[in-house]
C-alpha cells in the first residue's frame, strides 16, 4: 500500500477527473447526493468505482450525538455501499439534528464523556448496519462546543479508542479550530491520534467577522489549500509512518482543473517532504 | 453534561434567529426554560456569543444554498 492523492467527487469536476485519472488515485463521492438513485445511476457508480477507487462520504447521519442514530439512513447507507462496491465510508463526529430540527449542516456537539459514549454507541449500530466502520472526520466550528468538559484531541481520541474506528483528519478542520481557538496547528495535531489516520482531507477557507468583531476562520471548501495546511500535511508525513489517502475538497468557485491537478502535486510534495524528514 | 435537551436547544438556536436572540438577551433563563438543568444551563450560559452568532450564520447559509441548488 502506498499514498494515494485525490478529489472529492463532484458534477463541476466530473469531466475533468475523468480526463486525468493517470494522475488521480481515488475519488471521494458525497453519499446523500445518491440516497435516492435508481439502478441505472446506481450503477454508473458502479462503472466509476471499477475505474478509480472509491471512498463514500456522509453528511447527514449525526454520530457524535446522545441521541441514537436513525436506521433508515444506516440503511440507504448500507444499500449505497453494496450497490457501488465503494472501498469504505466515512461520516462526521458532528451532530446534525436535535429536538426534531435539522440543523442543515455539521456541528460539534458538547465534548463530554455522555456524547463519547452516544458516538461511539452510534459507531457501534452503524458498524453493524453499514457491514464496516465508518473513518471518523473531525469538524470544523465557529463556536467553541458549548457545555464542552473536554478538549477535541481529547474528545476524538476517547471516541476512536472506544470504537476501534479509523480516523479521517480533515487538516483544513484541524486548523481552523487551532486558529479560532488559540491554539497551535503543529500542537494541536500532535495531540490527535495519529497511529488511526488512514484518510486526509485538504480544503481551503476565509476569515470572517462576528458581530462582536471576533475573527473566524471559516472552513468553506471555496479557496486553495493554504500553505499551513501543508505544513501539517509534512508533519503528519513525519509523524504518522501508515500509507495515507489524501484528498482536497472543493465545494464552490470552482478553478480548471489543471490548478487542482496542481494543488494535488503540492500536497504530494508535502507529504513526501515528510516522510523524507521521518527517514532521515 | 450534554444530553439531548442541550442538543435539541443548540439545534434551535442554530436554526430560529428569533430563539437565539431571546437566549443572548437571558441565557440562562432561556436555558432553565428549554428544560436544561442548572449545571447545564449556566454551562450554556458561559457560551461564545460571537461564535454562536457566526455559527447560526453559516448553517443559515449553508441550508440557503443547498435550497438554491437545483440537484
Amino acid at each position: 500500500m502506498r499514498d494515494r492523492f485525490g478529489l472529492g467527487w463532484r458534477p463541476e469536476l466530473a469531466a475533468g477527473i475523468l480526463a486525468h485519472l493517470d494522475r488521480i488515485d481515488v475519488v471521494e463521492v458525497i453519499a446523500e447526493d445518491h440516497f435516492r438513485d435508481g439502478r441505472r445511476a446506481l450503477r454508473a457508480l458502479r462503472t466509476l468505482a471499477a475505474q478509480v477507487p472509491m471512498l463514500l462520504h456522509g453528511v447527514s447521519l449525526g454520530l457524535a450525538s446522545t441521541v441514537a442514530v436513525d436506521d433508515a439512513r444506516l440503511d440507504r447507507m448500507a444499500r449505497l455501499m453494496a450497490a457501488t462496491d465503494a472501498e469504505a465510508w466515512s461520516e462526521h463526529l458532528a451532530f446534525v439534528r436535535g429536538g426534531g430540527i435539522e440543523i442543515g449542516h455539521l456541528a460539534a456537539p458538547p465534548r463530554t464523556a455522555a456524547s463519547v459514549a452516544g458516538a461511539a454507541a452510534n459507531i457501534a449500530r452503524a458498524t453493524a448496519r453499514v457491514g464496516s466502520a465508518p473513518l471518523l472526520e473531525n469538524i470544523a466550528t465557529l463556536v467553541a462546543p458549548p457545555a464542552s468538559t473536554l478538549d477535541e484531541a481529547e474528545w476524538t481520541g476517547r471516541i476512536l479508542a472506544a470504537s476501534g474506528a479509523p480516523l479521517l483528519l480533515d487538516l483544513h478542520n484541524l486548523y481552523a479550530n487551532a486558529v479560532n481557538f488559540g491554539a497551535e496547528p503543529l500542537a494541536l495535531l500532535r495531540r490527535f491520534p495519529l497511529q488511526c489516520v488512514a484518510t486526509v482531507h485538504l480544503s481551503g477557507g476565509r476569515w470572517i467577522t462576528g458581530p462582536g468583531g471576533t475573527r473566524r476562520l471559516l472552513d468553506d471548501h471555496r479557496h486553495d489549500v493554504p500553505d499551513g495546511v501543508l505544513t501539517l500535511l509534512r508533519a503528519l508525513g513525519e509523524w504518522a509512518p501508515q500509507p495515507l489517502t489524501v484528498i482536497i475538497e472543493r465545494d464552490g468557485r470552482y478553478p480548471p482543473m489543471a490548478h487542482l491537478l496542481a494543488e494535488l502535486d503540492a500536497a504530494r510534495q508535502a507529504l513526501a517532504q515528510g516522510r523524507l524528514r521521518k527517514a532521515a | 453534561m450534554s444530553s439531548p435537551r442541550l442538543e435539541a436547544l443548540l439545534a434551535r438556536l442554530y436554526t430560529d434567529e428569533r430563539a437565539l436572540a431571546q437566549f443572548l438577551a437571558d441565557p440562562r433563563g432561556a436555558a432553565l426554560a428549554a428544560g436544561l438543568d442548572t449545571d447545564d444551563a449556566a454551562a450554556l450560559a458561559a457560551a461564545d456569543r460571537d461564535g454562536l452568532v457566526m455559527a447560526a450564520r453559516s448553517f443559515a447559509a449553508k441550508r440557503a444554498g443547498r435550497s438554491s441548488q437545483a440537484r
